[in-house]
């Protein structure tokens, strides 16, 4: 009888300070299941998705995504003015904002953090071979100059070149201090990534808009928890212990929407599946042969394997989704239907000898398996003999840096703000995409200076893409995260932001 | 006395031969291994150029032997490295993952054995009846059953349906160390009860060898009670394979427990293990395995130790 008692005392305590843990965290702080630890909070060296979401609640950067992907002030206090030569761009820096050291914010941390980001960031050092100058202009503007024109600049300047002091500019970060809406409390790895409120923020202005527009930090606190297992997430969300989970699997969607405590939410076009042919070495380095491929491979039967349902993705010839201002159909061949006839043909006038097609592939994101597996079969349809090789992440990423190890890898990427960014067409990037009319391609849209111009040339660019088939878009699909009862204001982003939310009661 | 002493060097020397092993082997499959701290640092953006760069710049290029010399000259000076990614010490990031890990395997070996004993000595004491039965069909139930299963479920009846404890992690900011093991109770159950079946039937096994023995009837003849007779003269004799079994589960939640801390997203070593190896944070893999592979050592030492003083036939 004791014995029970005691047993029964015991789970009542044990329950009783489960609650106090709840009721601590309705107490102004989200809660976030992230979908793992962040390598590094250097968003700089290390610009993954996960480090992303983190890192925009500490640091700005001058300009930053609207809902259109166009790039609109943050840091900056107006766009810039640009030289009519299209080389000289000065920048004019909102006046009055303070970092969280308490230090203010002014041309010198500009022109010390972009120095870094252009030494140690991948697309930093792309836009470095082409800046001539960057400097101060008095306490409140930098001037960069360019020594050709550069359409993508704004648009780089909008993503990982984030701004901190220039005191705390070094090799390695030690201090993370940014102008954000939040400043970095403690970090324990694999625990918790802990931020709080930072008082002396100083929100742009104009209604909120994708990542631009007022910023406002009603949280008092956000917790970013390292959740790895999907499932545990879903059941987290539902429990209550999280107020937001992120990237939650497609089968989960019922589960939360009946669960009564957490809504999903779909986030549109999150990103794109893509297989990269490598054009180096190998097999494909024959264009037929790589055209073969886009014909041979049938794109909604690889992404309904993929993604189960089509609430969670859409097919689409067009490198950009519907609705993007890059969208268009310009160029689009070859693409989707999944015909063995038409790819077989291609195979036999490039006298394809049956050398297999070395198929690169990770379960740790199980799309890009699944993926694999249905453009295994319908390669198989076609013609080729194909080795599929599934390795983990790690792996793959080494494994596509030598060109003598692959002929496909499957990939996923976001929609980035210029469609030059995109990896494939940079020449150094796996697949080593590098063709004459690409060349001739991207240099009319570097002239661009006006958006119109700008779209004519990325037609261009996309007609080219087709034409020499570095790439074979997949299709587009859906983020599915999920949301607690109670907690209000959120918008789905690509890099889920919590400023503008108010955490349930 | 000197016998003994000498015993006990023979088998330190034996551990550190063993250890040094570790450290040879777990260095080169590391290295060997495909993957790239650099690359997955730098993320899908990197190109070659960059990721050699940063390669260069974490001592990464240097001679494979150059590397090997620097880790051992590290270990003899207690020093395990830096972690790649998480800036700090590999001592200080094992020292952090101690806490959940200890207290996760402390709390699964007490259920475990807490189910088992009693258990394993009934079935065996009342063989063949239908107690006997059910308990071997559980245990050949609980020891297929996969953890990460059994953790699922009980975050769905006991967080989620009840709301009596967390889904997952190890609590947030501040939090008092009794709610730190209030997010232990449930994956301590999954793993206690996977683990109670071996030993249950290790346990059942061992006792139905010894209450066979003439020393045991002996003792009944002589008119010892039945609690006498199973405890005294009977489990003594059958704690040998029971030992070993306990020990070796104990070994094994060290790093074994991998797939429950992912489920509940605990962040304990066998976590920090497998996000190392993701990464490929050379240091910390190589660091965490041969930490785990000391207390594995240690762990049969004190096991072979445990034998001298249950059974005094039992020699070093």
């Amino acid at each position: 009888m004791k014995k029970s008692a005691f047993v029964l005392m015991t789970l009542a305590a044990l329950a009783g300070t489960s609650s106090l843990a709840m009721a601590e965290a309705s107490d102004g702080i989200l809660t976030v299941a992230t979908i793992g630890e962040p390598p590094s909070l250097d968003v700089m060296q290390t610009p993954t998705d996960i480090v992303l979401t983190i890192d925009q609640h500490i640091f700005e950067t001058l300009y930053t995504y609207d809902a259109e992907w166009k790039s609109v002030p943050l840091l900056a206090a107006a766009m810039p003015t640009i030289s009519e030569d299209g080389l000289t761009y000065r920048i004019p820096l909102r006046e009055g904002v303070k970092f969280h050291d308490g230090s203010d914010f002014d041309a010198k941390d500009v022109t010390a953090s972009l120095k870094r980001w252009m030494a140690i960031n991948s697309k930093g050092k792309q836009v470095a071979t082409i800046v001539d100058s960057l400097s101060e202009d008095g306490d409140h503007a930098v001037i960069i100059k360019l020594k050709s024109r550069y359409a993508p600049l704004l648009a780089t300047l909008s993503q990982a070149s984030v701004i901190m002091p220039s005191e705390k500019v070094k090799d390695t970060l030690t201090d993370f201090i940014g102008t954000g809406p939040y400043e970095l409390k403690e970090r324990k790895p694999d625990q918790y990534t802990q931020l709080v409120r930072f008082d002396g923020y100083k929100s742009p202005e104009g209604a909120p808009n994708n990542y631009a527009g007022k910023r406002e930090a009603i949280a008092k606190e956000i917790r970013f928890v390292p959740v790895p297992d999907a499932n545990t997430r879903v059941e987290g969300l539902i429990s209550g212990q999280f107020d937001y989970a992120d990237s939650l699997p497609v089968s989960a969607y019922e589960r939360v929407e009946k669960s009564g405590n957490a809504k999903p939410v779909i986030f549109k076009d999150a990103g794109w599946a893509s297989m990269n042919m490598n054009m180096k070495q190998g097999l494909l380095v024959k264009k037929p042969l790589r055209q073969a491929v886009q014909a041979a491979l049938n794109a909604n039967d690889m992404m309904l394997a993929a993604f189960s349902d089509d609430r969670f993705f859409s097919v689409d010839g067009s490198i950009f989704p519907k609705g993007s201002f890059w969208h268009t159909e310009a160029g689009v061949v070859r693409y989707g239907e999944g015909d063995p006839d038409a790819a077989g043909k291609l195979l036999k006038e490039a006298g394809y000898d049956g050398t297999p097609l070395r198929l690169l592939t990770s379960r740790q994101y199980e799309f890009h398996y699944k993926i694999g597996e249905v453009a295994k079969a319908y390669l198989e349809a076609a013609g080729f003999k194909v080795d599929l090789q599934v390795v983990d992440w790690a792996t793959l990423t080494t494994r596509r840096a030598d060109p003598k190890e692959w002929d496909i890898f499957i990939t996923h990427s976001n929609f980035p703000g210029d469609p030059t960014t995109i990896n494939t067409i940079t020449d150094s990037y796996p697949g080593w995409y590098v063709s004459d009319q690409k060349t001739k391609a991207v240099a009319a849209y570097m002239n661009a200076t006006t958006d119109d111009a700008k779209k004519t040339a990325w037609d261009g660019i996309q007609t080219v893409i087709y034409d020499d088939a570095p790439l074979y878009k997949v299709g587009n699909f859906n983020a599915v995260s999920g949301l607690s009862n109670g907690v209000s204001g959120y918008e789905p982003t690509y890099w889920p932001h919590f400023w503008n939310v108010t955490p349930k009661k | 006395m000197a016998k003994i002493a000498q015993a006990l060097l023979k088998r330190l020397g034996g551990m550190a031969i063993v250890l040094a092993l570790v450290v040879t082997v777990v260095f080169i499959i590391v290295r060997v291994t495909p993957g790239d701290p650099a690359a997955v640092m730098l993320g899908s953006d990197a190109t070659p150029a960059d990721i050699a760069q940063l390669r260069t710049k974490m001592g990464l290029d240097a001679p494979m032997i150059v590397q090997y010399g620097q880790f051992v000259l590290g270990i003899l000076q207690g020093d395990l490295g830096q972690s790649i990614f998480l800036n700090q010490p590999v001592t200080t990031a094992l020292a952090s993952r101690a806490e959940p890990t200890f207290f996760l395997t402390l709390f699964s070996i007490l259920i475990a054995v807490g189910i088992a004993l009693p258990v394993g000595i009934l079935s065996a004491v009342k063989r063949g009846t239908i107690f006997d039965q059910i308990v071997v069909t559980l245990t050949m139930i609980a020891a297929s059953v996969p953890s990460f299963w059994l953790g699922l479920m009980l975050i769905q009846i006991f967080a989620v349906g009840q709301g009596w404890f967390p889904a997952s992690g190890y609590g947030g900011p501040e939090t008092p160390f009794l709610e730190r093991l209030h997010h232990l109770v449930l994956p301590a159950v999954a793993l206690g009860i996977v683990n109670s079946a071996l030993i249950t039937r290790f346990t059942r096994a061992a006792m139905l060898d010894v209450l066979g023995e003439d020393y045991v009837r002996t003792a009944r003849a002589k008119g010892a009670g039945a609690g006498r007779v199973i405890l005294k003269h009977a489990l003594k004799n059958a704690m040998i394979p029971i030992i070993t079994v306990i020990g070796l589960s104990v070994a094994m939640l060290v790093a074994g427990a991998v797939v429950t801390e992912t489920v509940f997203g605990l962040p304990g070593v066998g976590n920090l293990v497998v996000s190392a190896v993701l990464r490929r944070d050379y240091p910390v893999i190589q660091g965490a395995l041969l930490t785990v592979a000391a207390i594995y050592v240690l762990i049969n030492f004190i096991v072979d130790m445990l034998y001298i003083v249950v059974d005094p036939r039992v020699r070093l």
